[in-house]
């Protein structure tokens, strides 16, 4: 039954105005979140982060004629571990040989470590340490994830273990320097459609991790092959 | 029958706003907290471009929560009827593509979202659950007159 006797227009002012404050709480909220989705252009960076491969901390970055690889992986992510302790003696050479460009994006979604890690890391790239650094926690990696292992002491102490004791580095772990760093990495991640890690792409292809990471024969032939 | 459906589907209607309205807060409410998490359900449906995708990864939970405020609430109760079965007809579009070329992939209705393994799709029981919510909607359409709602007339 509808009953319609008085003028819609009063009859449904409350219906209206509630709908209007929800909507425009909601558009409060949803604008500034889609806003905050752009890179930030003034975030504090690494040095040797390269803002057009995804703010990746980039390595022989201007070499010609060479494979780029670009890894996506996140510090606590135990595959990624498998992936460093398959490849890492090989990246490096490939790295002090000046024979490929290889960029690492350090993702962060696992959790709040993951965070604080990726900060470290580029707090240590500061100090010409990255690549040391990465490898030491890619060694010392919690068996769980989310553990509460890697906090600031650890990282500092983690630090020390590769000769970086300076002040600098202490305060920029203590004061998370690179967060926004690390949400720009996010969102050119996801730019990249990169949905878990690890994810490589050699010369902006994707490599099958089950077909190109099942040895490091075959992951020298994915590069070769460009 | 029909006269026995006029006088109760004001309840009926009542009953499905409140199941319809509810879904769809919760769906929007469990990805509004993970949004990068809502991005990467969307592109793995492979059905967009990236950017797009990603942009409807955040714009999607929004709407969800506002369809369903407005459902529980009774505001605008045969349009946003019409909306949700519009939107329920396009996630059960998106979900058959990603079943008939050989996806494995959560749906992301609810949060998470992404690939799984093969014999973890659920792709059948995600469809017939959207299949229901379409049911109600197109119910509410046709009754939009419900009790204890905002609305005070049937427009």
């Amino acid at each position: 039954m509808v009953k319609d006797n008085g003028a819609p227009k009063k009859d449904n002012f409350t219906r209206n105005l509630v709908v209007a404050v929800i909507v425009g709480v909601v558009l409060l909220m949803l604008v500034p979140t889609l806003l905050s989705k752009k890179s930030d252009n003034s975030a504090a960076l690494p040095a040797i982060a390269s803002v057009e491969d995804g703010y990746g901390i980039a390595f022989n970055a201007d070499l010609a004629n060479a494979p780029k690889i670009d890894i996506y992986e996140d510090f606590q992510c135990p595959y990624c571990a498998g992936f460093e302790g398959l490849t890492g003696a090989y990246l490096d050479e490939l790295i002090t040989k000046k024979e490929a460009k290889v960029v690492y994006h350090l993702m962060s979604f696992i959790g709040i470590e993951s965070l604080s890690a990726a900060n470290a890391a580029g707090c240590a790239a500061d100090e010409g340490k990255f690549l040391e650094f990465h490898k030491l926690l890619y060694a010392n990696q919690p068996k769980s994830e989310n553990s509460g292992t890697w906090t600031n002491e650890y990282l500092k102490a983690a630090g020390q273990g590769v000769g970086v004791t300076s002040q600098k580095f202490s305060t920029c772990i203590d004061d998370l320097k690179y967060a926004n760093w690390s949400k720009n990495i996010a969102n050119e991640a996801g730019k990249k459609n990169v949905n878990s890690t690890p994810t490589i792409f050699v010369n902006g292809k994707k490599i099958d991790n089950a077909k190109d990471l099942v040895s490091l024969d075959a992951f020298k032939a994915v590069v070769a092959k460009g | 029958m029909n006269i026995w459906l006029e006088k109760f589907s004001p309840w009926i209607g009542l009953v499905f706003r409140l199941i319809l309205g509810g879904v769809l807060f919760a769906a929007g409410y469990l990805k509004v907290g993970a949004l990068d998490k809502s991005q990467m359900a969307v592109r793995a449906y492979e059905l967009l471009p990236i950017s797009i995708a990603n942009f409807l990864g955040i714009v999607l939970p929004y709407v969800e929560i506002v369809m369903g405020l407005l459902l529980i609430i009774g505001a605008f109760t045969k349009y946003v009827a019409a909306g949700s079965a519009v939107i329920m007809f396009v996630f059960i579009i998106a979900i058959s593509q990603a079943w008939a070329r050989g996806l494995t992939i959560d749906c992301g209705c609810f949060g998470g979202g992404g690939q799984v393994a093969a014999n973890e799709t659920k792709y059948l029981p995600e469809i017939l659950r959207d299949a229901g919510l379409v049911l109600l909607s197109l119910f509410l359409i046709r009754y939009p007159v419900t009790r204890f709602s905002l609305d005070k007339s049937s427009n």
